[in-house]
């Protein structure tokens, strides 16, 4: 251990020392000029001027030489060299990375006051070169202390660490981990992970890999399982009944550990207020059931929750949702004046519903126009062509998100300038022979087939095609063929247009020209058919943590039952989000502040600014579910997924090294920070001093350069 | 000039006259004002001769009524007299830099104190009936009004137009000067002489050689005397513009000392060369020098 210097050329500055004697001796004192007619007498006055070769006020020549030395010693940049101790200590420059698991699971008993200990244990063991960080992780990463030397940032930042509603998740935390150590220049790296461990967190699939010789250590907190119950899940299943819509809640309550069978009593509360209490007993290890009597949504945003008996892990124990009442989509069937029966079997199918989810019109008349149309969500052409006047009507209603769905029929189609409205030409009428045809290509990918999908859930073969017409598709990327016949021609073509969509059936959907009315897939094919040209999604009761929502997408909004907002966001209006935990912040159009950021479990409220009046939007956050399962995941997995193929320490550069060293020494001693001010305060005492001096000299008419 | 400045006009501050633009006036103001004040003294009419006698009216001075005529006559007479013509003065004034100051601002500089004096000197000659000329010179001879019956008006325009553009050398400018001396008269010189003493009797030689009665007013300003108190400054020469850094405390009383030998020197000098040496302070009226320069006159006359 001894003085060194970062800088020593920086020493010869120190000749600077003889900049203010050589000054005083040499240097005129600047005075006023006085113009003389002759200076002949003045000059035969006998004078010396002593007073300049001569130092009177050593005092102050030694404050001026003293702040000059300690500017140049902060220059040079002095420390205290301890490479040697690190050196035979073993303990050279280390990056250390403490990876601190705060996911919601950590509340569970003493384990983030563990998980705490041991992350400032593994920070209190920096040697004197070293660096650490700290990084909080559950769904997320934050690195809450970057690489730094200083033991009290490292642990502040623990100690205001707080377990979040988030589920765990390592790869975001790993891979601001592996950042970290890649970044450093120290030679040692080190990452140390306190979690408890989770399987559910880890997937194998990281694709984190560590710098080569990087030393992984790992930190277990509240090993063991626990009997836990949570409510798993809520279904909101919707009913119409009498014309009223109601909703029957339904939870599934799952049983984690445990021995003996346990009874829990399940809350379903509406508005903050407890409306029906179900008691059901769980097995160990096992999950029941509970539905709750059907109730009636009566206003928009009704915040509700289903609770259980709370146990030693609560955050899990509820399970918050919004309700608003169901919306029907508006479909308007238009057909033939000579043909009122042709949308006989559409306009059945769209009518039988359990939640009242269409409100069909059928009419003969034209297309309507105005606020009729505007308020249309679906409009349905059965084997009724489509005039050039109305053809306008309808593109501009498309564009601006309305659904078109048209069945062809033998009259069926459109007027000249339909080729930028409809996804092709139709052509005349072609009969199938013998048996008909059959769908034989459908997109089951596709949302209005996607219900299709599974074995034994719908079988469109068995449905006959006798009779459709030919189809002239447009090649485009806004046009799909969803469904073909049997020799290849178009069934189902949809074109996107705007912010709408249409859809051509290229035969009828009655008993005539098919038989697929008289099939069990038709009620859900008209079904999805309308809903898919409608537009509409299902809306999202409830978000998990940690999810963020851009309120700029009005699309994912409306999806999201926050369409509301989207609308105010996108015309510029502010709206203020309140936090479960009571914080609020500013949602805007701007860069950085249209995303809301779920990351609190509890009822998000967002309201105009100044604004009590209205009832709130609400969003229903809950915690990670998946949290619940606290099945362990063995620690050594993790370790030997994260080394890499070649690790080997890298060939260690001990000049680099040292000189590594020794800045890290001085940044971290920072005399300069010292010696600086030293100096400046020297400098404020010698020009206090020297004024009081001038002032003293002045008054006693004595005028005499101070030094 | 308004009446109550012209009656006191012998009195008038230095301060008062640099108000006067006009150097023919303030020459006649200032010589009115000083012969009304001493029309008693002894020196009136002694440069003048008898010119003619006319009759005695009520209110002529009695002093110079003609007795002898009175007695021959039994009438009263009053003796006129005629200014003599015969003398020629010229005023050497020196314009260097060094003349081109003054301690206060509200005082004339010498270089003006010498314009008033000259003024005066040549109008007051002028009266009597002298011929006047004026020479201006620094180091060299800057321009030359040879003595003239009507000498005054030029010479007052010279004075009015010198103004000063270099360094004084008054041995090199009073050997030009005498060069242009033919005739004997009188020669007044007007300077600050700041120089060597040998250098200003050598000067007055070149002078006196010629047969002139030599008159020097040397004009000081009060500054020049006594040097201000205060801190550090440096004086900066008007001439060579040479810088001194001193401390004027700490000079004063010695300055005073070598600037008060300079002026003794000077005098003893000038008595030994037999030249009449006349102090002025540029702070007092004028009225010193015109009674010195009146003295000489006098003497000047009785010698001849």
């Amino acid at each position: 251990m001894g003085l060194a210097f970062l800088v020593p050329l920086a020493l010869l500055g120190a000749a600077a020392i003889i900049v203010p004697i050589v000054v005083h001796l040499t240097r005129r004192r600047k005075s006023k000029v006085l113009r003389f007619p002759s200076v002949r007498f003045i000059e035969k006055v006998p004078y010396r001027a002593e007073s300049r070769r001569r130092i009177h006020h050593w005092f102050l020549l030694s404050l001026r030489a003293l702040a000059i030395l300690l500017i140049v010693a902060a220059f040079a940049r002095p420390f205290v060299d301890r490479t040697a101790e690190a050196t035979v200590a073993g303990t050279g420059p280390t990056e250390r990375v403490v990876l601190l698991d705060h996911s919601w699971s950590m509340a569970l008993g003493d384990r983030w006051s563990e998980a705490q200990q041991a992350a400032r244990d593994a920070v209190s063991e920096l040697g004197p070169l070293d660096r650490a960080s700290v990084v909080v992780f559950a769904r997320g990463a934050d690195a809450i202390a970057r690489s730094t030397s200083e033991p009290i940032r490292l642990r502040q930042a623990i100690d205001t660490a707080r377990v979040s509603d988030e589920g765990t998740a390592y790869g975001p935390g790993l891979k601001l981990a592996q950042t970290i150590l890649e970044e450093s220049e120290l030679p040692a790296r080190e990452l140390v992970v306190v979690s408890d461990f989770q399987a559910e967190g880890w997937t194998g699939e990281e694709g984190v890999t560590l710098p080569a010789g990087t030393d992984i250590r790992t930190v277990v907190v509240g090993e063991g399982g626990i009997d836990n119950a949570a409510v798993a899940d809520v279904a909101l299943n919707r009913a119409r009944v009498e014309g009223r819509e109601r909703v029957t809640p339904a939870a599934r309550i799952v049983r984690t550990g445990g021995d003996e069978p346990r009874e829990v009593e399940v809350v379903l509360s509406l508005d903050g207020q407890p409306v029906q209490t179900r008691t059901v007993t769980l097995p160990a290890e096992g999950a029941d059931g509970v539905v709750f009597d059907p109730v009636t949504i009566g206003s928009d945003q009704t915040q509700g929750s289903v609770s259980m008996t709370t146990d030693e892990l609560p955050q899990d124990d509820v399970l918050r949702f919004v309700l608003s009442p169901g919306r029907a989509e508006f479909v308007r069937l238009l057909v033939p004046p000579g043909a009122p029966d042709a949308a006989f079997y559409v306009e059945r199918a769209l009518r039988i519903t359990e939640a009242g989810e269409f409100d069909v019109v059928a009419s003969t008349g034209a297309v309507p126009t105005g606020d009729a149309l505007d308020e249309t969500d679906v409009l349905l052409l059965v084997d009724r062509p489509l005039g050039s006047a109305e053809l306008d009507r309808v593109r501009g209603w498309v564009d601006a998100g309305g659904g078109l769905v048209v069945i062809a029929g033998e009259r069926g189609g459109w007027g000249t300038g339909g080729e930028t409205l409809f996804p092709g030409a139709l052509g005349g009428i072609e009969d199938r022979d013998g048996r008909g045809e059959r769908l034989a290509s459908v997109e089951y990918e596709h949302p209005v087939f996607e219900v299709f999908r599974g074995p034994r859930q719908g079988d469109f073969s068995s449905a006959r095609f006798y009779r459709a017409r030919t189809y002239d598709v447009q090649a485009s990327d806004s046009v799909a063929i969803l469904a073909r016949f049997d020799d290849g021609s178009p069934a189902l073509v949809e074109r996107r247009t705007g912010d709408g969509r249409v859809l051509v059936w290229a035969s009828t959907l009655d008993a005539t020209w098919t038989d697929l009315a008289l099939q069990p897939v038709f009620l859900p094919f008209v079904h999805e058919l309308a809903r898919y040209a409608s537009g509409a999604t299902d809306a999202f009761e409830f978000f998990t943590a940690g999810q963020i929502v851009d309120v700029t997408d009005a699309r994912a909004m409306e999806s999201a039952g926050l369409g509301a907002i989207a609308e105010a966001i996108s015309a510029s209006e502010e709206r203020i989000v309140l936090a479960p935990s009571g914080t609020s912040s500013e949602l805007t159009d701007g860069e950085s502040s249209h995303f809301l950021e779920l990351s609190e479990a509890g009822f998000y409220e967002i309201r105009p600014p100044g604004r009590d009046d209205l009832r709130p939007v609400s969003v229903a956050v809950n915690v990670d579910r998946g949290e619940s399962d606290l099945t362990p995941l063995d620690p050594e997995e993790l370790v030997a997924s994260l080394r890499s193929a070649t690790d080997v320490a890298p060939a260690g550069d001990s000049e680099r090294a040292a000189v590594l060293r020794r800045a890290d020494q001085e940044r971290r001693q920072s005399w300069w920070r010292w010696l600086l001010l030293g100096a400046f305060g020297i400098l404020i005492i010698e020009t206090v001093l020297s004024n009081r001096l001038s002032r003293r000299t002045g008054r006693s008419g004595h005028a005499r350069t101070a030094n | 000039m308004d009446r109550t400045a012209t009656s006191s006009a012998r009195f008038l501050d230095p301060k008062v006259l640099t108000r006067i633009g006009n150097l023919e006036l303030l020459a006649r103001t200032v010589v009115d004002g000083f012969l009304n004040g001493v029309h008693k003294a002894p020196y009136l009419g002694l440069s003048m001769d008898f010119a003619q006698h006319r009759p005695y009216v009520p209110g002529d001075d009695i002093r110079h009524l003609d007795w002898r005529l009175f007695a021959r006559t039994d009438r009263y007479y009053i003796k006129q007299y005629e200014a003599e013509t015969n003398t020629d003065l010229v005023a050497l004034v020196d314009v260097s830099d060094s003349m081109d100051w003054t301690s206060d601002d509200e005082r004339p500089t010498k270089l003006d104190y010498a314009r008033f004096l000259t003024a005066s000197l040549l109008h007051l000659s002028r009266r009597q009936r002298d011929r006047v000329g004026c020479v201006t010179f620094d180091h060299d001879t800057i321009e030359r009004i040879p003595a003239s019956a009507r000498g005054l008006d030029r010479s007052l325009m010279a004075l009015e137009r010198s103004e000063p553009r270099g360094p004084g050398n008054l041995r090199n400018a009073m050997y030009e000067v005498s060069a242009g001396l033919q005739k004997r008269g009188i020669v007044l010189l007007v300077s600050d002489l700041y120089e060597d003493v040998e250098d200003v009797v050598a000067a007055i030689r070149h002078l006196t050689s010629r047969k002139q009665d030599v008159m020097v007013f040397h004009l000081l300003d009060p500054g020049e005397r006594e040097l201000p108190a205060g801190d550090a400054v440096s004086f900066e020469d008007a001439e060579t513009g040479e810088q001194v850094p001193v401390i004027p405390t700490k000079l004063r009383d010695g300055y005073a000392e070598v600037i008060d030998d300079h002026v003794e020197a000077l005098r003893r000098a000038m008595v030994r060369e037999r030249v009449d040496f006349v102090p002025v302070d540029t702070s007092t009226p004028l009225d010193h020098a015109l009674f010195a320069y009146l003295s000489l006159r006098s003497r000047s006359t009785r010698r001849r």
